[in-house]
């Protein structure tokens, strides 16, 4: 066997060559792959980055302009406003003797008004984002094996 | 030999150029090293990255809103503009200082110098122009740049008109949809101010600090790797008040046209459930449009008399006989049928007192004393019951300290006791009927509001919950005394409840039966009582049988009349004819009849 690769080397030098700039060359693809995924991961973290600093941006833009949009309603649903509305559209403000009073079975007045749940509601407790976007893969293949062996 | 030479050489250049690329390549990684490493280097990336890598900033939460208690807004957030200008942009100054000038109501010359100012880097970059822009005179200003961008892209031209320079920057101010409505309630928040805006009087002074959040500096992370260090401020709590917007606005209406119709100085009036202490409307003269809070000081030049109703004091006259008579009754002093032979005149410590009229009202009971509002009764009244207990029933009913109302402004007249350097022996007398004691119109309405619930008084209060944190937090009403017992309570109703009927009061609302008094009280001029000018109050609750709301009326100084039945009285029942249809309280037959059911 020996001989035979030392005669191979003697008839084709050249052959070794190759394989030592071939390992180099290997070695330094294998660095540039690494080196081009590392760029590339960053790149899209730092992109991901930047886009959630412009959401965060959009974000608070949108709540002023909620805050902006719900004061806006209020002037147009302002008392001033609504009573020239009615009065306009041929409303007029009811007197006690032509007040008309029935009795509603079960109704017990106007309730306080709600605006955000009370402390303890379950309202808006459940995450909102499902738990595939939270879940490292050992908790997803456990759910996934509790869940196959509950059915 | 020759083809070995050439070997050789062709060898030694391939050696050659290796050799340097190694070496080049060595420098290059020693040079990183040395570069990473050295000390000016670490100093410029220490430099940079607390430059360049983060930001410091206060952030300032959204403050929170107003709601009456059926969730319409009272105070709420509206985006405005600051318009400022990039110096190093600006292309014509001339269009900027003519465009702007009539939209933003500035000086064309003073936009003009803005303009001109020359950039610098170091101390020259950005001019404001003016702040608190709205947003649709930003909208106008953006769309006539948007023209002028056609014909003069970029403004490359100078000679050509352009807006280019302009910086609109937005942000949150305080807005008052309902312009002046329950103003007195609210306060104000002084938003022009910017950084040291603050909330002044009534809601926005009392509850400022949670109302504004915590404004919160923080350090925000420019490098995108570090962007889940991004803090966040919660937005200021908001509130939801006791007041009914449509009660608030009718009560308003009614109080403005009294007070012109009746020629007052000024009039207060509150609408309270006196089984809860809620405040459902509260009014003063004058409201003012908050949205222009700056003028604040010409309308109120005494900040106290900004709500009248928990800021002023004054002598309530007759209507204190309602808390008088409570405590007679309530310790046994005298009984609805004790009789009363009204002379006109009495004594009380070595003073006379006479009645309203100075004529004697002859035989009487004590209903009788009350409907014709007999000071000589009164005052006879307070001498059985004695100093100690009187002036102890006042303290019961809170007289002579703040209610504690959750309002910014609250102020109050300390109650002169036996033993005190301003009471005289006189003071039992006088005060039985309302002189010589100075109250708030709160702290009368708070007090009459035991008698109207069965002898409990509750904690007068205008804000119904808080919303923090994304959660709702309901307000639980609370008993603050007991000054009297139930019965009291109810024998007193029925009696003044009597005397209205008996009277036939300009207060009483037909198909309901109401309880009530009125108050006329004598302004003191220099030193001596006048019945020139007058006080003029009604307190007045509803229906007698289960009250569900109580109402104070005081006009200061009338001119049409000097006497509360010709004013008080009928502004009360201006009051309550159209309170009952907003409450959805039926008339008293109907009530019966539906309750049967």
């Amino acid at each position: 066997m020996n001989r035979r690769l030392s005669q191979a080397q003697k008839q084709a030098p050249w052959r070794i060559r190759i394989q030592s700039a071939g390992m180099v060359f290997l070695i330094l693809a294998g660095a540039i792959v690494v080196a081009a995924l590392y760029l590339s991961v960053s790149a899209q973290a730092a992109n991901a980055g930047l886009e959630l600093q412009d959401l965060d941006n959009k974000k608070q833009d949108l709540e002023d302009q909620i805050a902006d949009q719900e004061t806006f309603l209020a002037w147009l649903d302002s008392t001033t406003k609504m009573e020239e509305r009615a009065t306009a559209l041929g409303f007029e403000r009811i007197s006690a003797d032509r007040a008309l009073y029935v009795a509603v079975p079960g109704y017990t007045g106007p309730k306080p008004v709600l605006l955000a749940p009370l402390p303890g509601s379950r309202f808006f407790q459940d995450p909102v984002i499902k738990p595939g976007y939270t879940q490292s893969i050992w908790d997803w293949l456990f759910e996934g094996v509790r869940l196959s062996g509950n059915q | 030999m020759k083809s070995a030479m050439l070997k050789n050489l062709h060898f030694s250049r391939f050696q050659f150029t290796g050799i340097i690329c190694t070496i080049l390549g060595f420098l290059v990684v020693f040079q990183v090293a040395r570069i990473q490493t050295s000390a000016p280097h670490q100093e410029i990336s220490k430099w940079a990255g607390e430059t360049f890598g983060y930001e410091t900033k206060t952030l300032t939460p959204e403050r929170g809103n107003i709601y009456d208690r059926n969730g319409n807004l009272l105070a709420g957030n509206m985006i405005v503009y600051e318009i400022g200008l990039d110096l190093q942009s600006v292309a014509n100054p001339h269009t900027i200082a003519e465009v702007l000038s009539p939209l933003i109501d500035k000086d064309y010359n003073d936009l003009l110098a803005a303009a001109n100012i020359k950039y610098d880097p170091t101390t020259a970059i950005y001019a404001v122009l003016k702040d608190n822009v709205h947003s649709d005179i930003v909208l106008k200003i953006k769309t006539l740049s948007a023209q002028m961008d056609k014909t003069n892209p970029g403004g490359a031209n100078s000679s050509q008109p352009s807006l280019r320079g302009l910086v609109y920057t937005p942000h949150l101010v305080r807005s008052y949809p309902e312009y002046s409505l329950a103003s007195n309630i609210l306060g104000f928040f002084s938003f022009q101010e910017r950084q040291n805006a603050r909330g002044y009087y009534g809601i926005e002074g009392r509850y400022d600090q949670i109302l504004a959040g915590t404004p919160t500096q923080v350090t925000v992370p420019l490098d995108p790797y570090l962007i889940s260090d991004i803090p966040t401020v919660d937005p200021g709590a908001s509130l939801i008040l006791t007041i009914n917007r449509d009660i608030q606005g009718m009560v308003e209406q009614v109080l403005n046209k009294s007070v012109n119709k009746y020629g007052a100085a000024s009039g207060t009036i509150i609408v309270l459930n006196p089984k809860t202490g809620e405040i459902l409307a509260m009014a003063s003269t004058p409201q003012m449009n908050l949205n222009e809070y700056w003028k604040s000081s010409e309308l109120y030049p005494q900040g106290y008399m900004f709500d009248r109703a928990i800021g002023a004091t004054y002598e309530p006259g007759s209507v204190f006989k309602i808390l008088t008579m409570a405590a007679a009754l309530d310790a046994g002093a005298v009984t609805p049928t004790t009789p009363f032979l009204d002379t006109g005149y009495i004594e009380v410590g070595g003073v006379g007192i006479y009645n309203w009229d100075r004529s004697a009202w002859g035989p009487q009971d004590m209903t009788g004393c009350m409907q014709n509002s007999l000071n000589v009764c009164l005052a006879w009244v307070a001498t059985q019951l004695g100093n100690e207990k009187f002036y102890q029933y006042l303290q019961a009913f809170g007289i002579g300290r703040p209610t504690n109302i959750d309002l910014s402004g609250e102020q109050y007249w300390p109650l002169s006791v036996p033993g005190d350097p301003q009471w005289y022996p006189v003071n039992l007398g006088t005060n039985a009927f309302g002189q010589g004691v100075a109250v708030t119109p709160i702290q009368m309405a708070t007090a009459i509001s035991a008698v109207a619930n069965g002898g409990r008084m509750m904690a007068p209060h205008v804000v119904a919950a808080i919303i923090q944190n994304g959660q709702q937090y309901n307000i639980s009403p609370q008993v603050i005394a007991s000054p009297i017992n139930e019965k009291t309570a109810k024998d007193l109703t029925l009696m003044l409840s009597n005397s209205l009927v008996g009277e036939s009061s300009a207060a009483l609302v037909e198909g309901y039966r109401i309880a009530g008094k009125t108050g006329t009280a004598e302004i003191p001029i220099n030193g001596r009582y006048t019945m020139d000018v007058t006080n003029t109050s009604f307190a007045g609750w509803g229906p007698s049988d289960d009250p569900q709301f109580l109402i104070y009326v005081w006009l200061e100084k009338p001119s049409s009349s000097i006497w509360a039945t010709e004013t008080a009285a009928l502004t009360f029942h201006d009051v309550a004819e159209q309170l009952v249809v907003l409450m959805g309280i039926p008339p008293d037959n109907v009530r019966h009849e539906l309750q049967g059911k």
